[in-house]
């Protein structure tokens, strides 16, 4: 892979709160295109790595770079997040609001396009993941996976260079978990840069391009599903694996 | 004791005109405390160290002094600084707002803090800036569930605006110590003064009430 298909570039990168260090040095290049499902057992940093890209969380120690622009404290991470979209494990959508409201707030205020651009963009990407016929009510009256789909859209609104997932799928009621992960899936076959916090092993192996094993704040082992899922090299991604599969 | 329903009777247009100017500065500070109450509310939350220090001590400052102090400092020390005597009406409504900023500021907090801080990051991570997302996404929730404690704050200050008759003001407590030092009416004109304070905040804590009712279903529609 070439340095100018590279998306999403981390190195070195150490986080730690208070005393307790929870990435201990991650290196990982994400392409263009590429969409990479990050695994691990709980407390293992995978969150913390993705809310690193995006700047909800500080690090110590360490290089993001995103597009070719590294992120450098409070200077560019506005830049930086409305090129790199984040949806949440809890969804966060705007309760005040309704779903195309929610959907065209940043893009007017940020990207500074006019309300009726904006609806337009909105409603395009409501029709696809399915939830134009809900774009005037509010979010409560919402299903947790209507609410995901939506949070996905308001994403997407932003015409992000690559979209972050924060364990996507857990906050849902096991029936909803796959009218979400039939988004996602769309938008990789579309090429759309990911990288996926999740547990959803069956997405990762359909969808992922690369599998990451983090464990104790490091990348234990990464590669292809296939690699990774069925020829495990490392004793502690064989015991998570055989715990969760 | 004899009562005189009649002095009662005949005090009761000039008590309600009195009442009528209660309401009127209890308002404006109210919506005076209130916009600085927004402001030094969120600067308490703010990163700005300087900003967050003197709201902090604007906030200690008046919560722990009283009214009565505040409105002399207005009225009398105020004058000795600037060179120039102070208006009664804008000592009453400069103490009162003042004063209600401090704890408006301070409700305003709550309500900030009680929002989901995931709000925060999913406005920050549209790429929104701290400050469009304060005013776009957390303040607006956070108003709704602070109607309560401001409809509290209101009534309180129904009643604490009683304090700026020491400095002359003719509101309706001040009305009624001049009826009664012409009638010598005391029991049966504060009776009066008192049911009348308590027909307004009655009034208001309905009022907050059903306001209170008209958010909440807007907010399941």
């Amino acid at each position: 892979m070439s340095a100018t298909d590279i998306m999403i570039k981390i190195k070195d990168l150490h986080k730690s709160y208070g005393e307790l260090e929870v990435l201990k040095g991650i290196d990982l290049d994400i392409a263009a295109k590429e969409v990479v499902v990050i695994i691990g057992p709980s407390g293992c940093g995978k969150s913390t790595l993705l809310r690193c890209i995006n700047y909800l969380e500080e690090f110590q120690h360490g290089t993001i770079t995103v597009d070719g622009v590294p992120l450098s404290g409070e200077a560019n991470i506005n830049e930086i997040r409305r090129e790199v979209g984040m949806v949440f494990q809890r969804f966060n959508l705007f309760p005040h609001m309704t779903v195309l409201e929610n959907l065209t707030l940043a893009p007017v205020k940020v990207r500074g396009i006019s309300k009726k651009e904006a609806e337009m963009t909105a409603m395009f990407y409501l029709e696809k993941v399915g939830m134009a016929a809900k774009a005037n009510e509010y979010p409560d009256m919402l299903s947790g996976g209507q609410q995901q789909r939506v949070a996905i859209a308001r994403a997407l609104c932003m015409k992000p260079k690559a979209l972050l997932f924060d364990e996507p799928t857990s906050a849902l009621d096991p029936e909803m978990v796959n009218e979400v992960l039939d988004v996602m899936k769309g938008l990789a076959k579309e090429g759309m840069t990911m990288a996926v916090v999740t547990h959803e092993m069956g997405f990762a192996r359909e969808v992922g391009d690369r599998v990451i094993f983090l464990y104790g704040g490091k990348i234990l082992e990464q590669g292809t599903p296939e690699e990774v899922f069925d020829h495990p090299k490392e004793e502690r991604t064989q015991a998570f694996l055989s715990k969760i599969l | 004791m004899n009562f005189s329903l009649d002095i009662m009777t005949s005090a009761f247009p000039l008590l309600l005109a009195g009442a009528a100017i209660t309401i009127e500065i209890s308002a404006l500070s109210v919506f005076l405390g209130l916009i600085i109450g927004c402001f030094v509310g969120i600067a308490r939350l703010g990163s700005l160290r300087l900003l967050r220090l003197l709201a902090n001590f604007y906030v200690d400052f008046i919560r722990g002094t009283p009214l009565l102090v505040q409105i002399f400092l207005v009225y009398f020390a105020l004058p000795g600084i600037i060179g120039q005597r102070v208006d009664p009406f804008f000592a009453a409504i400069s103490a009162c707002s003042i004063n209600s900023g401090a704890y408006i500021a301070e409700i305003f907090r709550a309500g900030i803090q009680s929002i989901d801080k995931g709000q925060m990051e999913a406005g920050r991570s549209l790429g929104m800036t701290w400050t469009q997302t304060m005013r776009y996404i957390i303040v607006p929730q956070a108003f709704k569930r602070i109607i309560p404690p401001l409809g509290n704050e209101f009534i309180a200050m129904l009643k604490d605006s009683s304090l700026v008759s020491v400095i002359g003001f003719e509101e309706l407590t001040r009305r009624g110590q001049l009826i009664i030092a012409r009638t010598y009416a005391s029991f049966e004109i504060w009776l009066a003064v008192a049911v009348i304070y308590l027909i307004m905040t009655f009034a208001v804590a309905r009022l907050v009430a059903a306001l209170e009712r008209r958010y909440n279903k807007n907010e399941r529609d």
